[in-house]
């Protein structure tokens, strides 16, 4: 259940970040504005968007149909959002009341919009930000509701894991991009770049907080990797999976997840901030994606395979 | 009236419409926002409107008027329908505003330092060391790196012929670009479509340029210099405009109690403790900043800020006595300004200006002011104003009273056909006066927003644009040059 909720939040904000850019460059720089709903595909890997309604309508509708809406696309938060109301049902008695009502209306919400349809971007964008609040409700209610027990460790490391991998694969699929862009070529438009990818990954308000409005690529990228006090960095990611494998542990031997988890968090946390300000990094990210589906494996052989 | 698809356009008949020409054919660069805007209906303009209001409210993008009975905060009146500045229209706004930045710059340095424009007689020195602006406290200061406008948001008006003229300079503390940000995120997200076939330049970068400006001119050799906003409080009118920026800079917002001066050096109370502060974003009046230099009961200042700014050991932007510049008397002698700082004619031209000062401009303006408009030179924000043609007789005859009793406070200009724009009232476009702020950044380079604030009179018939007195405000575009 964590990690569907977790990944519905991280559909509903890519999708507004993104319908955001591409309204603000498709009559400056259309191709800015094509790759950035492109990167979603590489993002959620086997996903599907279907043929746009007509020649006619904005690039962005058949991107906001297909990740919005489409049940049947395994990373819509339709789908997300769905699976997620599909497993708290199944564990409903151990549920507070205050999170299944609001997972439940939060879906019920979305289910009526794909019903009725929705026509064109700025209601897509009333409907998104509607979910968005709605998920953030719900990890509200899990957060002030929950008992910390086995339930909620097992559920914030779903999260964790998803924040994780997904941070991973959106940095994969923008920053080479980024890093190859010419700042002279169009000075605005190439910090919005930037900009952009911050709020991608809910991280703005924190940089700023860390580094004014400066968007220079040898400080953005440490602070997305290796930021300690970011909740969205790479580097906080793994130490709140590395936390939550520990304590459902037990404190006993080292499991393969714990292991994997470990050396790759050792790894971030002592890497040096002049090597990550270079850049795309491609291969250490390939890496963290390829260890966190091993943990993946190692936590369903571990844990739920009977 | 005209009426394409299913909604109606009043073209203007009085003034220069900025999207129609004489014949009522729209201009070539307003073309695809007419054909964009006729494919709506009007239940789906109303939608968008809706919920356009909605987004205004939830994001709490607000104002304060003074002295309202029903409400302190106001949401800014936003019109949908942009304003659109072609590349090459803007290229000479952009090299016009660069050159009267520069001069105004200059100027004031001058009349802090040397004084050579008094001297030669450019500009009459009673004019400028009479105003209450100038502050006698601050001669032979020099600010750092000799910046003291580093914010300028400048009133461009169009007239009947559709040239632009400037109509007011704001060197003090000039407001409104935070809506300026904000109108832009409200298109994007009410009507995208409109973008499609424009190539519209960024403005998302002020916040990035604004915070290069103010570090700029931070004395301190430091690899971080730290910069704050310093507002009056939540009770300003222009409170969200400080926060909004603050936020968006990553800078604190802090008051006057939240900072102190000890061996002339400025830091602010943080949790963790002082912290040295080089750069000062002022949103107080200069004469709150420091009670112990100006007004003595302020509760808004920092004691000793000023011994700081003297001592160089704080920059402070704008600086203070820059408000000089401001003034509607000192503007008339603008364009000689120029002229004697740089060598060179204005690129862009200002409204005919009568000095009160002056004896025979006063002779006219006493004789003539039912056919002017009169200001008082040291006000802003539309307070204090005649409208001549508009007046009735007894408005006219108690405002001559005043301006007999100083007519140094007062200048008066020719009425002047603001240019007028599409708007969108109860079910229809109708045109409605405007003028441009586009704002001016002073730092190691002067750079101007490709944009700016197009404030709208929203009263019909109106030339009084301000938002305290019901004026609204629209998206501005400029367009990227062709091939860029």
């Amino acid at each position: 259940m964590g990690r569907y909720l977790e990944r519905s939040e991280n559909l509903t904000r890519l999708l507004l970040v993104t319908e955001d850019i591409s309204s603000e460059t498709q009559g400056l720089a259309e191709q800015v504005a094509q790759s950035a709903w492109k990167d979603l595909l590489a993002i959620f890997p086997s996903s599907h968007v279907g043929p746009p309604a007509s020649a006619f309508a904005p690039m962005s509708m058949a991107y906001l149909a297909g990740f919005y809406l489409d049940a049947g696309n395994p990373y819509s938060v339709h789908y997300s959002l769905r699976r997620a109301r599909e497993n708290a049902r199944s564990v409903r008695e151990a549920l507070t009341v205050e999170v299944f009502l609001a997972l439940n209306e939060t879906f019920r919400a979305l289910e009526a919009h794909a019903r009725r349809g929705l026509g064109d971007p700025p209601s897509f964008r009333d409907a998104l930000t509607s979910t968005h609040k709605g998920l953030f409700t719900i990890v509200g209610a899990i957060e002030h509701t929950f008992t910390r027990d086995q339930g909620w460790l097992f559920l914030k490391l779903g999260e964790a894991l998803e924040r994780v991998y997904r941070t991973a694969l959106i940095l994969r699929a923008k920053l080479p991009g980024l890093a190859a862009a010419e700042p002279r070529a169009d000075v605005a438009l190439y910090y919005t770049q930037w900009r952009t990818l911050l709020r991608a990954l809910g991280s703005l308000e924190n940089y700023r907080r860390s580094y004014g409005a400066r968007l220079e690529p040898e400080l953005v990228v440490p602070f997305l990797l290796l930021d300690p006090h970011s909740p969205r960095s790479l580097r906080y990611g793994l130490e709140a999976v590395k936390d939550q494998l520990e304590r459902i542990a037990g404190g006993g031997e080292p499991t393969a997840a714990v292991r994997l988890v470990g050396r790759l968090h050792a790894d971030l946390a002592y890497q040096d901030q002049r090597v990550a300000g270079g850049g795309a990094d491609t291969a250490f990210l390939e890496r963290v994606v390829d260890i966190m589906g091993q943990t993946h494996d190692a936590l369903s052989a571990q844990y739920f395979v009977t | 009236m005209l009426c394409w698809g299913a909604v109606k356009w009043v073209p203007e008949t009085a003034a220069y419409d900025e999207a129609f020409d004489r014949s009522a054919a729209p201009r070539s660069h307003y073309r695809p926002l007419v054909t964009t805007l006729e494919s709506f209906t009007l239940t789906e303009i109303a939608r968008r409107e809706r919920l356009q209001k909605i987004s205004l409210v939830d994001q709490g993008i607000t104002f304060t008027v003074y002295g309202e009975k029903d409400g302190l905060e106001r949401i800014f009146p936003f019109d949908f329908v942009p304003r659109i500045i072609p590349a090459r229209e803007w290229e000479l706004i952009e090299a016009g505003l660069i050159q009267r930045v520069t001069a105004l710059n200059l100027f004031i340095a001058d009349i802090y330092q040397e004084q050579k424009c008094l001297q030669d007689k450019v500009i009459p020195p009673e004019l400028v060391l009479s105003r209450k602006e100038y502050k006698r406290e601050l001669l032979r200061v020099t600010p750092p790196r000799q910046i003291y406008t580093h914010v300028v948001g400048t009133d461009i008006i169009r007239n009947d012929r559709g040239e632009f003229l400037i109509l007011e300079d704001n060197c003090r503390c000039p407001s409104g670009v935070s809506y300026v940000l904000e109108n832009r995120n409200l298109l994007h997200r009410v009507f995208p479509e409109f973008f499609t076939r424009y190539p519209v330049r960024s403005i998302r970068d002020y916040p990035r340029l604004l915070l290069d400006t103010l570090l700029w001119s931070a004395s301190r050799a430091t690899e971080n210099p730290v910069a704050v906003v310093l507002t009056p409080g939540i009770h300003n009118s222009a409170y969200f405009e400080h926060s909004f920026l603050a936020r968006e800079m990553g800078v604190f917002l802090v008051e006057g109690r939240d900072l102190i001066v000890e061996d002339s050096y400025l830091y602010m109370r943080t949790t963790g403790g002082r912290q040295r502060v080089d750069v000062i974003y002022r949103r107080v009046d200069e004469d709150f900043l420091d009670p112990l230099t100006f007004k003595r009961t302020s509760l808004l200042g920092v004691p000793g800020l000023m011994n700081v700014y003297r001592q160089g050991n704080v920059a402070i932007a704008n600086a203070p006595g820059a408000g000089v510049a401001d003034d509607k008397a000192v503007y008339a002698y603008m364009p000689a300004l120029i002229k004697y700082y740089l060598g060179q004619d204005p690129l862009l031209g200002q409204v005919p200006t009568y000095v009160g000062l002056r004896k025979d401009d006063f002779a006219f303006m006493r004789d003539n002011l039912a056919s002017l408009v009169v200001k008082t030179t040291g006000d802003s924000g539309g307070y204090n104003m005649l409208m001549g043609p508009f007046a009735t007789r007894k408005e006219i005859d108690a405002y001559a009273t005043q301006l007999k009793k100083a007519p140094g406070n007062y200048i008066a200009q020719p009425l002047v056909e603001l240019s007028s724009h599409p708007t969108w009232v109860d079910g229809s476009f109708e045109p409605r006066r405007i003028d441009l702020r586009p704002f001016i950044l002073y730092g190691e380079t002067i750079r101007v927003l490709p944009g700016g604030l197009t404030r709208v009179a929203l009263r019909p018939g109106s030339y009084v644009v301000n938002s305290s007195q019901g004026g609204g405000s629209k998206d501005t575009w400029v367009l990227a040059p062709r091939g860029s």
